[in-house]
């Protein structure tokens, strides 16, 4: 990958060119104007109207001018590398509140790259001696110290597996499996540390924390500021060489191993396996499901050709086939056990940007690379997405079944998701706009009547719980993952072999 | 005409009007209003950008740019990827209307919705399906949902029901316009005072007429009442296919031509040629040959109907009809009947074809990196004739011959828009595409066909040229309403 913020810039001319400014990134759902909601709703951040096509970017909701809006910053990229505008103080002020949770992305019908963009031109920004915006600066300055962008000290990363008992894990160095813990969950959200690295012991998991941990680099890639990130990256490359599969808990460290290490890497790919946390605990619910189901339905399927050939049966025997071959060495299935204090709460989740939709863009973007007949290849998307978002869904509607809560989706979900406001280093440099976005999730939260709001990144927890308490919504803010260890959910019906 | 560069006086003056936080001359903001695609490839970043709320305050901008020689560009909140942006320097002043964006009344017994400039197509919709489910607004069909109501209409151009009701703009019954001379003047019944917006011919001539398609270049409407029209549940969509844009055409004028019933039953009808599919995808990952669309069950060419009724024996009434007159048609009168059928269309094909606002316009830049739509109006048994002129020169230019038709009022007029997909990060791609404009324009004036939406710098001259008394009266009544020319001069090169 071209280094430079100018060079990536260049190197994404075509996708910039490509932006007819029909601005209907702004919109969750634009290609939904029909869609049925759940109506109108009054919360602490005003009225939205919950049906069709809802304005879901926080920038352009929070300024206003098209500037903030998605489409006005391709054609600043655009300015930019036709010589009409310079980098400057004025253009970095409109660049950085916008928090790339790439719903515009998402919603572009012409691929346009935005948050590829967007971290392009802040890279290219600060390289042409724009200085970062003094928050920035003071946690670029915190990580260059200490490795971690809160201030905390290095010897205290692992505190709190210590202070759980789980001090065995530290350096353990028979393990094979990392769990890469990330800074918030380190210094912040321990809860989510503690209960993730439970429930790998539970499931009798021998894994590593690896003292020499240190950030991801994800707010430096974000913000551009770049050689930090990079800095990073390799001291994380030389900590984990040893292992070959890492797991995550938090979203925007597990997007920036598996979505940016390879692009940064001369290599083009890093050497491990990487899974966020949540995706091996669905795993373990729905794959002896498809086990037990898969073999009656082919044979149903078999049955149906034997009597008229048929050709789409045939492909989809075909892949039932191709996935029972795939699965049927898998070990390991859990279920949840009844709690009355959770049995009837209103459980909603809320995906965070990048372990959700950054991973739906990617798809897009890698089967576009190797396509040759995208007319075709495409409709594959849409199942590839399905089965992506189905997986923290599919622990919900299991705690649902086996431990009686009432599950209840928002209405911006999935790729269509609405930010918590964290990300893209506007927690750093702006809280009271990444706040008050926090707060318009918490409405829509609300107005489906939630007790506990979920998440499955201690990033998207910590501000959507800060919100939560500012703005007086009244909800509880969980991992799912925590929910399950805090409330003794987990029973094993089988031990997994990972 | 010159215009004054706006300093910092100017915009001192703006905040004045507006506030500080919506007046600006910041660099970074003013760049991202530029937008050269789809509906113009001529725009430059304007010195200061406004974003009034109220008529009074843009009464009062264009009185002072009027003062102090500033040009002034309004731009509605969006129009399908181009906005009325500045084409001359000093590019003066832009007014964002987005902040204008009420919805302030839905009408159902007299018909209307009354909406703002920066109403999208997105936001009255919804609103109207969740408030007023059994009626719909006149959106453009394409327009992506950010597009907005008012921008689409003085456009004149193609909407939900201009095929069986007419041209968009006739769907406008009354607006209230700002004129740089400092007047707030209200069209049609408007005109007075405690008139509601129910008819458009108010009192003797008509001056909204006038602002139709005038891209903002005489002055600011600020609030325009919109027909609305049922919303019945009973719609389907009927295609047939073919081989040639001329049996296209002229099955679809002997339906059109019935003029009651089964016509009005058809609210838009619009159909194409297969690289209108083929150019929704990367030039190098789609294959370019007929027979593999063939082999996906797509014609060569197509006609679509889409029909809404009120009840389903209507509705199978006016499919059945429109089939049988087709068949007789392919049987009878076409020039190559072997090669038309309909399509059985899946129903998911006729819910994608009968979502309302769509991106179906939007995707092609993914053939290579920018478009622009080039659109025309013809008598509608002329549109044959245009397809094959202008599909031979898209082709002898090199980009794919993507040809999108579309009836309106019951095939009285053909909107005919070749889309043009080329890439715009090559200079030389730009010189071809106005080449090959210049070119067909000249041969369109010809015919006495009549280019809508068009470029300042290749349609207006050419056209403008031709109609010197046309001309001679637009200046004088733009000089009436905008006595020191400031309006955007627009893509009608006014002055």
């Amino acid at each position: 990958m071209a280094k430079t913020g100018m060079e990536r810039l260049e190197g994404l001319k075509s996708d910039i060119f490509k932006c007819i400014h029909c601005k209907a990134c702004r919109f969750a759902y634009s290609g939904e104007p029909s869609r049925k909601g759940i109506g109108e709703y009054s919360g602490k951040q005003g009225t939205v109207l919950y049906e069709g096509m809802v304005d879901a970017c926080p920038a352009g909701i929070e300024y206003g001018w098209e500037a903030f809006w998605n489409a006005g910053k391709i054609w600043i990229a655009r300015s930019i590398l036709t010589g009409d505008l310079e980098f400057s103080e004025e253009v970095r002020d409109v660049l950085m509140p916008c928090i790339t949770c790439g719903m515009c992305s998402a919603q572009c019908e012409n691929k346009v790259r935005t948050v590829d963009i967007i971290e392009s031109l802040r890279a290219a920004c600060n390289e042409a001696g724009v200085p970062m915006i003094d928050k920035h600066q003071l946690v670029d300055r915190l990580v260059k110290e200490l490795n971690n962008p809160y201030g905390g000290e290095a010897n205290e990363r692992f505190k709190w597996a210590k202070d759980a008992g789980l001090e065995k894990f530290i350096n353990n160095k028979e393990a094979k499996i990392a769990y890469y813990v990330g800074c918030t969950a380190s210094y912040r959200q321990v809860e989510v540390a503690i209960a993730t690295a439970k429930l790998f012991e539970q499931l009798g998991i021998n894994f590593t924390l690896i003292e020499d941990e240190v950030c991801c680099g994800s707010p430096f890639f974000r913000v551009g500021a770049v050689e930090t990130a990079q800095t990073l990256m390799k001291k994380n490359m030389e900590a984990f060489k040893n292992v070959e599969k890492i797991y995550f808990s938090c979203a925007g460290c597990y997007r920036t191993w598996t979505i940016d290490y390879p692009k940064w890497l001369d290599e083009g790919k890093i050497p491990f396996e990487t899974k966020h946390a949540f995706e091996l605990i669905s795993d373990l619910i729905a794959i002896p499901k498809k086990k037990k189901e898969l073999p009656a339905k082919i044979e149903e399927l078999k049955g149906k050709l034997k009597d008229k050939p048929d050709k789409r049966l045939e492909r989809q025997l075909k892949g039932m086939e191709a996935e029972l071959e795939r699965i049927k060495d898998f070990k390991g299935e859990i279920k949840f056990k009844p709690n009355k204090e959770l049995k009837g709460k209103v459980v909603t989740y809320h995906d965070p940007c990048h372990t959700g939709r950054h991973f739906g863009v990617d798809f897009e973007q890698e089967l576009i690379k190797q396509s040759d007949n995208l007319f075709l290849d495409m409709r594959k998307l849409n199942q590839k997405l399905e089965e992506w978002f189905e997986k923290p869904r599919t622990i919900l509607k299991k705690l649902q079944e086996n431990v009686g809560i009432v599950f209840k989706e928002m209405y911006r979900i999935k790729m269509n998701s609405m930010c918590c406001g964290a990300g893209g280093g506007v927690r750093a440099g702006y809280p009271d706009f990444s706040l008050k976005t926090a707060s318009l999730r918490c409405d829509e939260a609300n107005a489906v009547g939630a007790d506990i709001l979920t998440t499955e990144c201690p990033f998207c927890w910590r501000n959507l719980s800060d919100a939560n308490e500012m703005y007086k919504h009244g909800m509880q803010v969980m991992g799912v993952l925590e929910m399950i260890q805090k409330y003794d959910l987990m029973e094993i019906i089988e031990k997994p072999e990972v | 005409m010159s215009y004054k560069k706006p300093d910092d006086k100017d915009l001192e003056a703006m905040i004045g009007i507006v506030g500080k936080n919506y007046a600006t001359n910041n660099a970074a903001i003013c760049a991202s209003y530029l937008a050269k695609s789809v509906m113009g490839l001529e725009s430059q970043i304007p010195d200061i950008v406004v974003r009034p709320r109220y008529a009074e305050e843009i009464r009062k901008i264009l009185l002072y740019c009027s003062d102090e020689k500033i040009g002034v560009s309004p731009i509605s909140a969006g129009l399908s990827g181009g906005f009325a942006c500045p084409l001359l320097r000093p590019a003066g002043v832009l007014l964002d209307l987005s902040r204008m964006d009420r919805i302030i009344e839905i009408d159902e017994k007299n018909r209307y919705a009354i909406v703002e400039p920066g109403v999208t197509n997105g936001q009255l919709w919804s609103y109207m399906e969740t408030h007023h489910p059994d009626w719909a607004p006149p959106i453009a069909d394409g327009a992506p949902p950010a597009a907005t109501v008012m921008g689409d209409a003085i456009d004149r151009g193609f909407s939900l029901y201009t095929s069986s009701v007419g041209p968009q703009g006739d769907n406008f019954m009354c607006a209230e316009i700002v004129f740089p001379n400092g007047d707030i003047v209200r069209t049609g019944s408007w005109a007075l005072p405690f008139a509601k917006p129910f008819y458009k011919y108010g009192l003797g001539p008509d001056m909204w007429s006038f602002l139709m398609g005038s891209q903002g270049a005489m002055g600011v409407i600020t609030k325009a009442a919109v027909k609305i029209y049922p919303h019945p549940e009973h719609k389907t969509v009927i295609t047939w296919g073919m081989s040639n844009p001329y049996d296209m055409q002229d099955l679809t004028l002997e339906v059109a031509m019935q003029e009651f019933g089964i016509s009005h039953n058809t609210v838009m009808v619009q159909g194409g040629n297969y690289p209108l599919v083929m150019a929704r995808w990367p030039k190098d990952k789609v294959p370019h040959d007929y027979e593999f669309f063939k082999s996906m069950g797509i014609p060569e060419w197509w006609m679509n109907w889409e029909c809404w009724a009120q009840t389903k024996e209507e509705l199978d009434y006016v499919v059945k009809r429109i089939n049988s007159m087709a068949e007789d048609f392919k049987k009878n009168r076409a020039k190559d009947g072997a090669a038309m059928k309909p399509q059985e269309l899946h129903p998911k094909q006729i819910a994608s074809r009968l979502r309302k606002p769509n991106k179906i316009a939007i995707p092609y830049s993914f053939w290579e990196a920018g478009f622009l739509f080039i659109t025309w109006y013809t008598p509608w048994n002329e549109c044959a004739h245009f397809a094959e002129m202008y599909c031979a020169a898209m082709e002898k230019n090199g980009f794919p011959p993507v040809m999108w038709i579309a009836s309106i009022e019951r095939a009285r007029q053909a909107i005919c828009m070749p889309i043009i997909c080329f890439d715009s990060t090559k200079e030389e791609d730009y010189i071809k595409v106005q080449d090959m404009n210049r070119e067909t324009t000249e041969y369109g004036l010809k015919q006495g066909w009549l280019n809508y939406r068009p470029d300042p710098f290749i349609h207006a001259p050419l056209t403008y040229s031709q109609a010197a008394m046309y001309w001679k009266y637009l200046r004088a009544f733009k000089k009436l309403v905008d006595p020191n020319m400031i309006m955007h001069p627009g893509r009608l090169g006014l002055p």
